[in-house]
């Protein structure tokens, strides 16, 4: 178990390089830098041998090895760089947009978790057949609904019309309660309709038949005999999904007006702000590779027919 | 009984009206206190003061800087501020300026002569080891000369006689040695901006949210002003909200005070509810199409001027915009230094457009788009993010075009591609531009080649260029710039326009306004000359 967890982390360090290395390179290919793209805006108007001087002072200029390693030095550092268009250092920005993407991103997917189970067990135990089809067709609802205009609604219903929270100055709890519900919505979709699916199977296999020969209850069956099967592959999708997530939390934390990652990476975009988008795909990807190690180490523990040794391979 | 009753009718009638005349005045009687929440399209970048000029910026820093001078926005003249007075020499090389006494910035040094030296000195020459470019609106600039702790003088290289107003501007605001004596780098952080100004940053969460609190102390306000003391509001926070719904949905929900930036088609809905939108002039450089006549599709003058005959502003300002964006008549603002009316210039027919491209060489192929020598006249124009609703006003136009032959790309793309192909005229043969600015020097701004190069001339921004320059143009410009003689420069002014005009290097569309919305209990709005917004007045009748 410990060489698997060793070996997984090496893994997951290798993909971190080359997450760093290809994001920078493509980052580098791309026209136009963010010195000349911020002091090139009109209302600046500065001369072209002012935008000369600044590219100078700020080293944009150089061979692309002595940069890649320079910036690949830093980061080993803890040193992400300085984001040109905010004028402040990168670190400065992750420490103010980090913590909220990440309290927003933890409670949107504890909330799609709950919706998403709610819509699984409703979708078996509703008591009528056309309740039951009706609650199947929501996830194909909510994964079409476009996230900005779930946004825009919620905050034109319960903020502007029927004032039940206030969207602008919101106390830390008050902000929080549109954009998790926004962010969810599109998160339960794939996971409750992989859940409705694999409830679904498991409720055909024979060991469930043999449960209803003895006269369990349909609840009784859900909880003790599906629940437990159906759950592996939800798993796996939830570690997919964090991408997800942060694509969603980019729409949410624009139509909220929060700060955090998502707001960042978009205007960092925009701006080609280098250091920030390098920050950016790092941490993203070490976030992605933590949440997949932690999906397959819980494999084992939820399905004991993967405890074997021989199981232990990547 | 009777009698005192009618001796006492009018007395009661008296104190009647007397008491309502007080009332009356109360609801005009400014009232301190309260925080106003100002929602902000964009966050700030850096808050060095020449780079007010993007607006999320100037909104802070018109709040937390003063300058040496004020320009009245109604009359454009410039009146005292922190300089009591000040001398010009006859060439206007030489600027004098006697400061007010008793001025402090917020951190308690005090704003003397040695202050403002350094201020302008870093302004006007920049510096190289603390990254700090130069200003826009100091040209020329050679030093600067303490003379007594409250008399400041200013040397140019050549005549600048566009400096007093320069030091009445966004980015001419003064700030404390502390701040100047920090990088470039650092000043993205809002609570190292030093100012003199009524208000103080008393907090920032970056990207999101800053906060200002009223300086108790503050006592030099501009000289003509009543109101001199403290600001009436205690604070203003400033909320960045990029989405457009949500940003009018909360002004209107009760949640907001005021809004920066409104598009025309919101207005309506704003004013319907009895809120009041502000559209102060930029007066400058107006919302306009310019050529970049180093493409040789666009080098003939034949081919603009059909092409300005074929644009019909009307029909963009009716279909776009509201009463807030009048129709250019020139190339600059009818609120601008210096404009003249070119509206008989500027007028809009589709007919002598065909004719004028039929004499130009270019005949209609299959397609409907002109052509040649096998060249069709198909021209490329990156939209602007920053000027209102532009992407479509771009498309309107090329609709427009499209009616006598012409075809116009409208591209988005990314901000680099925009960047680097903004500077090569054979990628991008047309560009939307404008500039703010209330003196005559911002139409040598605009199109200078060593300054923005709207035209993209050779010895400009661009390494792309093989042979465009126009020296009759660049001329007209330089005198702009130098010529010590207001009457003269003004003369300069309009033989620019009339030139611009006659080579139709521009076609200007709207005279643009900053525009922004407001609640019916905020009083005392006032904008600075080009439109950034100034609370110092600002109270709350709620």
């Amino acid at each position: 178990m410990t060489r698997y967890i060793l070996s997984r982390i090496g893994q997951a360090l290798l993909v971190l390089w080359a997450a760093f290395t290809l994001s920078f390179l493509l980052l580098q290919a791309m026209p136009g830098d963010a010195v000349l793209i911020k002091f090139l805006n009109p209302d600046y108007g500065l001369s072209p041998e002012q935008i000369q001087a600044i590219r100078e002072a700020y080293a944009v200029d150089g061979t692309l090895l002595t940069q890649y390693l320079k910036t690949l030095a830093n980061f080993l550092k803890g040193d992400f760089g300085y984001s040109i268009q905010a004028g402040v250092p990168v670190s400065a920005q992750l420490a103010v947009n980090l913590p909220p993407t990440l309290m927003l991103a933890a409670l949107g997917f504890a909330a799609a978790v709950g919706l998403a189970v709610l819509i699984a067990a409703l979708s078996s135990l509703a008591p009528f057949a056309w309740l039951r089809n009706l609650v199947q067709s929501i996830p194909s609802l909510f994964v079409s609904v476009p996230v900005f205009w779930l946004g825009i609604m919620l905050i034109q219903i319960f903020s502007f019309r029927l004032k039940l929270v206030s969207v602008i100055n919101p106390g830390p709890w008050e902000s929080l309660v549109l954009p998790v519900a926004t962010l969810s919505v599109p998160i339960a979709a794939p996971l409750a309709q992989i859940l409705i699916r694999s409830i679904d199977e498991i409720r055909t296999r024979p060991f469930i038949a043999v449960a209803v020969a003895k006269g369990a209850t349909q609840r009784r069956i859900l909880w003790r005999h599906v629940a437990g099967n159906a759950i592996l592959p939800a798993l796996t999708i939830a570690g997919v999904l964090f991408g997800e997530l942060i694509a969603g939390a980019v729409v949410t934390e624009t139509v909220f007006g929060l700060n955090g990652i998502g707001v960042l990476t978009e205007k960092a975009v925009g701006n080609q702000d280098l250091s920030v988008l390098q920050a950016v795909v790092v941490i993203s990807a070490a976030a992605f590779v933590t949440i997949n190690l932690l999906v397959d180490l819980l494999y084992p523990i939820l399905d004991p027919r993967l405890r074997t040794p021989s199981g232990a391979t990547a | 009984m009777t009698l005192r009753k009618h001796l006492l009718a009018p007395v009661f009638a008296l104190a009647a009206a007397v008491s309502l005349s007080a009332i009356a005045a109360a609801a005009d009687t400014p009232v301190q206190g309260g925080t106003l929440v100002y929602l902000e399209q964009q966050a700030h970048t850096n808050l060095y003061p020449p780079a007010g000029g993007f607006y999320p910026n100037g909104g802070i820093l018109n709040q937390i800087t003063d300058k040496l001078t004020y320009q009245n926005p109604q009359t454009l003249e410039i009146e005292p501020w922190l300089a009591q007075s000040w001398e010009v020499n006859a060439d206007a090389t030489q600027y004098t300026f006697k400061l007010r006494p008793g001025v402090t910035f917020s951190d308690g040094s005090p704003l003397d002569a040695a202050a403002v030296a350094k201020n302008f000195d870093i302004f006007g020459l920049g510096d190289k080891t603390l990254k700090y470019p130069v200003s826009e609106v100091v040209n020329n600039y050679d030093r600067s000369e303490v003379i007594d702790p409250l008399t400041v003088k200013f040397y140019f290289k050549k005549p600048s006689p566009g400096f007093l107003q320069g030091t009445a501007v966004i980015g001419s605001g003064l700030v404390s040695l502390k701040t100047l004596a920090l990088p470039f780098d650092q000043l993205g952080d809002a609570t190292k901006i030093i100012g003199s100004g009524p208000f103080v940053v008393a907090s920032e969460t970056l990207g999101k949210e800053l906060t200002l609190k009223a300086r108790p102390d503050y006592n030099w306000g501009p000289a003509k002003f009543e109101h001199q003391g403290r600001a009436y509001l205690d604070g203003i926070k400033y909320i960045v909200t990029g989405e457009d719904s949500v940003r009018i949905g909360a002004l209107l929900a009760g949640q907001a005070d005021f809004i920066r930036q409104v598009q025309a088609y919101d207005e309506p809905q704003v004013e319907g509810q009895g809120f009041k939108i502000y559209a102060p002039s930029t007066r400058g450089v107006n919302n306009s199409i310019v050529f970049r006549p180093d493409n040789q599709l666009v080098a003939d003058v034949r081919v603009r001027k059909a092409l300005s005959l074929a644009t019909n502003r009307k029909e963009i300002v009716s279909t776009l915009f509201s009463k807030n964006y009048p129709v250019a008549t020139s190339v600059i603002a009818s609120t601008a230094i210096g404009y003249k009316d070119h509206s008989a210039d500027l007028g809009f027919d589709l007919d002598k457009a065909r004719q004028l491209l039929d004499e130009a060489g270019y005949v209609a192929g299959p397609d409907g788009t002109r052509a040649k020598d096998g060249k069709k006249l198909v021209l490329t124009a990156y939209e602007s993010l920053p000027q209102p609703q532009n992407r479509a006003t771009l498309q309107l136009i090329a609709q427009q075009w499209a009616k006598v032959g012409v075809k116009l790309n409208v591209l988005a793309g990314d901000a680099g591609s925009r960047t680097v192909d903004d500077l090569d005229p054979q990628k991008t043969s047309v560009s939307p531009a404008m500039v703010g600015r209330a003196d005559p020097d911002v139409i040598k701004s605009q199109f200078y080649p060593k300054n923005r190069d709207a035209l993209r001339q050779k010895g400009g921004g661009s390494d792309k260029i093989q042979s465009f320059v126009d020296d009759k143009l660049n001329g007209i410009l330089e005198e702009i710039a130098s010529q010590p003689d207001k009457q003269k420069r003004l003369q300069a002014v309009a033989d620019a326009q009339a030139y611009l005009l006659e080579q139709a290097y521009a076609i200007p569309i709207f005279e643009e306004p900053q525009a922004f919305a407001g609640a019916p209990y905020v009083k005392g709005i006032a904008f600075e000359a080009v439109g950034r917004p100034s609370f110092y007045n600002v109270w709350l009748a709620k």
